[in-house]
């Protein structure tokens, strides 16, 4: 873009050595001081571009065409060594998993120690000084003595915090952020952001931020390519991208995310998933028409052309125009939910778990997980947990199921008392559906018997017969095709998995179902299906929902009712919309002004501005 | 930090006291039922009946199994561990004078086996995908499958018979003597200042360190080497090398911490098959210890000599583990500092 870029990655492919691309003809560039953000979807190879800069592809990968231009250098072009010293030096790395990030088997300070001894700061005394100055600067409290602290005694937050000191401490020119803020609680998304916002200004650093979640990016970054199957498919200013998209894939996208705002209308799905590399390489036209909303038949035989459709803003569509035309479908029967009927499956009085600890010598000390929870889950009722990491949702969780004992008050589950029904008669009232789908199915049973598993500890054995057309109505039920059934879960997509796990849970027709932060790991658009599927089974609801998720937009779109649990307790509860339209409790307060109240770019531009004058 | 070292040491140390309480009694149950008469043979052949039957009712033979079991106990906790038949002397005193030997060997055989095997498993981490490493492989798998014996017997023919480089018997020269200090041979030697005696002291030793070690290295070669492998799968050695760490900084620096954990755990667990593989390879090289001891036990019925060889055996093992125990409690911050 301009002619002094700090990075310039030109015409850039990276293969598999059969030779299918990961990424092909990538074009970035990033001026001095200013944030490109680079969104895609699993699969689309966003974290290749990071790995292509550092030189630490994966095994079997590898560069074939292209170059990369750092501050002046062709990377491309020098010797693994000379290139390994530029990294942490000249490019800083924010990881995505801040928890795993660092060794846990040294002290922070040694780790940040050895980083700065390699920047050159040789003397050991100066090295701790200049730590300290640094975990001031990132906003860590007592910085002296977190030196002294291992890993695992910092929180997420913090450590994410430790990193990026460490990534800015050698004033870099760039820092590639890969997924930030995946990992974090929102209400910490949000600080990091604005860390990483201020760090670069304090730094004069450029910065590669790479991310799935359009609305992150729309907030942080001054400049946005989108990346589909391995091609950027859209460039140019982060707000035209995301308030007038000029490719159907980046509209599907934004279209495809639960707002927490307007009306609740029904999101936008693709059909089928990315194609892979090898599937790529049988296709002639655009990679995306066979999903695109507005695509015909030239889309499919010719790749579309990559031109400009405003200054600094590029497409590589046939029709760009098409684009704002693009909207969801209309729902079958305009969104009318099912009545909740007045019969309550769940009720807590009063509901509370302390542990017991046992510390060297024995003394035993009470930690409460949770305390004096009321509320009640009536019949046909979906109802949304939010709340962060240890809040006591699982633990909540725990207590319905039975795998805990409740300590205090009382609890009762679809009127049956856990300690005394049988196992399998309880569990046909209450299923569970957990966050990862690929965990969770047996990878070698077909899905036709994981779908219909249940029936097999209840000893009154199905014909197969039978139990086959069950499966394919189960499967019906979660939008799968009838052919799924024969399949393997390995053959299925993530998504696919998901809604595996959903049918199976259905099998014994429950009245509860427990979904575990159920679309956290599954990237935009497969949430989507998945939650446009939460609803459709809303409307000829048969059973109640407990949703637990840490997104709010997610809990609004699904359910009526929602639980804020903050420390064990439930703060606030009732109505999703009065909820988080017009939250009482400080902590409601600040996760929806975490969720939503990211400032918008303009606002960012007056307060760059405003701090600069 | 080190007192909390310590109060785990003492506290690993204090719980084998209870598991070693049961094996004594599993150990002298499985001698009673043995077809030897210990009074018998605590006396010469010529005794008569009424002399052995007089030392039955002396050693306590008459009474319940579990009498004499508190017998023997409560003369053991005294220090007492009866009377070897076969030299007439306190047990003792007999295992005693053989244990400092078995001590020096199998301690020699492990950091042995900790050196060649931790070396192995780094050499064979850094030629990974290579040829190289399959051939690693396929030495390990081989020295894996010898027994220690067999190649202490390989030893003798190679580095005694075909290039005699090495003695293979005894623990010195003939003719060399070594004051006593402490027992154990290599410190005695060197103490004597005398460069001939502890080259001998050395060379004496090599084979039997080298068949034990050696046999006991490969599993830890294999056990470095994966874990190696899945240390590298970390998200923090990508980090550090994001940081542009060189490959010596990463592995040394980074990797190596975590990555020795399963090797330590390995060899707490499994000294005690090193340290019961010097019964037999004692015995190949007359080395004066207490595996050549035990066999001579063994041969002869020398009931208490076995009892008390045998528990040393089972003590050493417990007491590895313990350490083990404590050393991977030291090496993870987690538990160290939770």
């Amino acid at each position: 873009m301009t002619s002094h870029s700090i990075l310039q990655i030109e015409s850039l492919d990276i293969a598999l050595r059969s030779g299918d691309a990961i990424l092909t003809g990538v074009d970035l560039a990033i001026a001095p001081g200013k944030v490109l953000g680079v969104i895609g979807e699993s699969g689309a190879g966003k974290s290749m571009i990071g790995a292509a800069i550092a030189d630490t592809l994966p095994p079997g990968l590898a560069i074939s065409r292209g170059s990369i231009r750092f501050d002046g250098l062709t990377l491309t072009d020098m010797t693994a060594r000379t290139r390994r010293d530029l990294l942490g030096r000249d490019i800083g790395f924010i990881p995505q998993e801040p928890m795993t990030a660092l060794n846990p088997t040294l002290t922070v300070g040694q780790q940040i120690g050895r980083h700065l001894a390699r920047i050159g700061i040789a003397n050991r005394a100066t090295r701790d000084k200049r730590a300290i100055e640094l975990f001031s600067e990132v906003g860590l409290d007592r910085p002296a003595q977190l030196l002294k602290s291992y890993p695992h005694q910092l929180s997420g937050g913090m450590l994410q915090r430790v990193l990026i000191a460490m990534a800015f401490a050698s004033n870099p020119r760039l820092v590639i952020a890969d997924e930030p803020t995946t990992a974090l609680d929102v209400t910490i998304q949000a600080k990091v952001v604005e860390l990483i916002a201020r760090m670069r200004q304090a730094h004069d650093t450029s910065v590669l931020f790479i991310t799935h979640d359009l609305q992150l990016a729309a907030d942080v970054c001054d400049d946005v390519a989108v990346l589909y199957a391995g091609r950027i498919v859209e460039t140019g200013r982060a707000e035209e991208i995301i308030d007038a998209p000029r490719h159907p894939y980046s509209r599907c996208l934004s279209l495809a995310a639960p707002n927490l705002d307007g009306p609740v209308a029904p999101l936008m799905i693709l059909p089928k998933a990315m194609p892979g590399a090898v599937e790529r390489a049988a296709m002639r036209g655009c990679a995306f028409a066979p999903r695109c909303p507005a695509a015909d038949e030239a889309c499919t035989r010719t790749p579309p052309p990559r031109r400009a459709v405003s200054p600094g803003h590029v497409s590589a569509c046939h029709y760009p125009e098409r684009t704002s035309a693009i909207a969801p479908p209309a729902r079958r029967n305009a969104g009318d939910l099912a009545a909740p009927g007045e019969a309550a499956v769940l009720r807590a009085q009063g509901l509370g778990k302390a542990y017991r600890q046992h510390d060297w010598l024995g003394r035993v000390r009470e930690v409460e997980a949770l305390r004096g929870l009321d509320f009640t889950v009536r019949e046909r009722e979906f109802v949304g947990i939010v709340g962060e990491s240890g809040s006591g949702k699982s633990t909540l969780t725990k207590l319905i199921v039975g795998l805990e004992n409740v300590t205090s008050g009382t609890l009762h589950v679809v009127g049956l008392d856990r300690t005394s029904t049988p196992r399998e008669r309880f569990f046909d009232q209450v299923q569970l559906v957990f966050q990862d789908p690929q965990s969770a199915l047996n990878p070698r049973r077909r899905i036709g018997s994981l779908v219909t598993q249940s029936l097999e500890c209840r000893g009154n054995g199905l014909a197969a017969k039978a139990r086959r057309e069950l499966a394919a109505e189960l499967l019906a039920k979660v939008m799968l095709p009838p052919d799924a059934a024969d399949r393997f879960p390995d053959q299925l997509s993530g998504g696919q998995k998901q809604r595996v796990n959903i049918a199976r849970a259905l099998c014994s027709n429950p009245r509860l179902l427990i979904a575990d932060e159920i679309v956290s790991g599954l990237d935009v658009s497969v949430q989507a299906q998945i939650l446009e599927l939460l609803r459709g089974l809303r409307e000829q609801a048969s059973f109640s929902l407990l949703l637990i998720s840490h997104d709010l937009a997610v809990v609004r779109h699904v359910c009526d009712r929602v639980l804020v649990m903050c420390k064990g307790e439930i703060v606030e509860q009732g109505p999703v919309e009065q909820v988080f339209g017009a939250p009482r409790h400080p902590y409601t307060m600040q996760l929806v002004a975490a969720a939503r109240g990211r400032p918008r770019s303009d606002d960012r531009h007056a307060r760059e501005a405003s701090d600069l004058s | 930090m080190i007192k909390a070292l310590l109060r785990i040491v003492a506290r690993r140390l204090f719980a084998i006291v209870p598991v070693f309480a049961v094996v004594t009694v599993l150990v002298f149950a499985a001698l009673r039922i043995l077809p030897v008469d210990p009074a018998q043979m605590s006396l010469p052949p010529s005794a008569t009946i009424e002399q052995v039957e007089a030392k039955r009712e002396e050693m306590g033979l008459n009474k319940p199994i579990w009498q004499q079991y508190a017998l023997w106990a409560r003369r053991a906790v005294a220090g007492d561990l009866g009377e070897s038949a076969q030299y007439r002397m306190p047990t003792a005193k007999v295992v005693l004078e053989r244990l400092p030997a078995t001590i020096e060997l199998a301690m020699c055989a492990l950091v042995f086996a900790v050196v060649v095997g931790v070396a192995g498993g780094i050499l064979l981490f850094t030629v990974r995908g290579t040829a190289l490493e399959s051939l690693g492989m396929a030495l390990t798998s081989v020295v894996m499958a010898l027994p220690d014996f067999l190649l202490a017997l390989l030893f003798i023919l190679v580095f005694g018979v075909m290039l005699p480089l090495f003695p293979v018997n005894g623990r010195l020269d003939p003719g060399l003597e070594v004051p006593s200090h402490t027992g154990f041979l290599l410190l005695d030697s060197l103490l004597t200042g005398d460069v001939s005696i502890v080259a001998s002291a050395i060379s004496h030793i090599a084979l039997p360190v080298m068949a034990l070690g050696l046999a006991f290295s490969p599993t830890i070669v294999r056990v470095l080497h994966s874990s190696l492998i899945n240390t590298y799968q970390q998200s923090y050695i990508r980090q550090a090398r994001l940081r542009g760490l060189s490959d010596r900084e990463i592995l040394f620096g980074q990797a190596l911490k975590n990555a020795i954990l399963p090797v330590v755990i390995l060899v707490g667990t499994q000294f005690g098959g090193l340290f019961g593989g010097t019964l037999l390879v004692e015995m190949i090289f007359s080395f004066p210890g207490l595996g050549n001891l035990m066999v001579k036990a063994m041969q002869t019925a020398d009931l208490s000599v076995i009892m008390a060889i045998a528990l040393i055996y089972c003590a050493v093992t417990l007491l590895f583990n313990s350490l083990a125990d404590a050393a991977a409690y030291l090496l993870n911050p987690k538990l160290r500092t939770a």
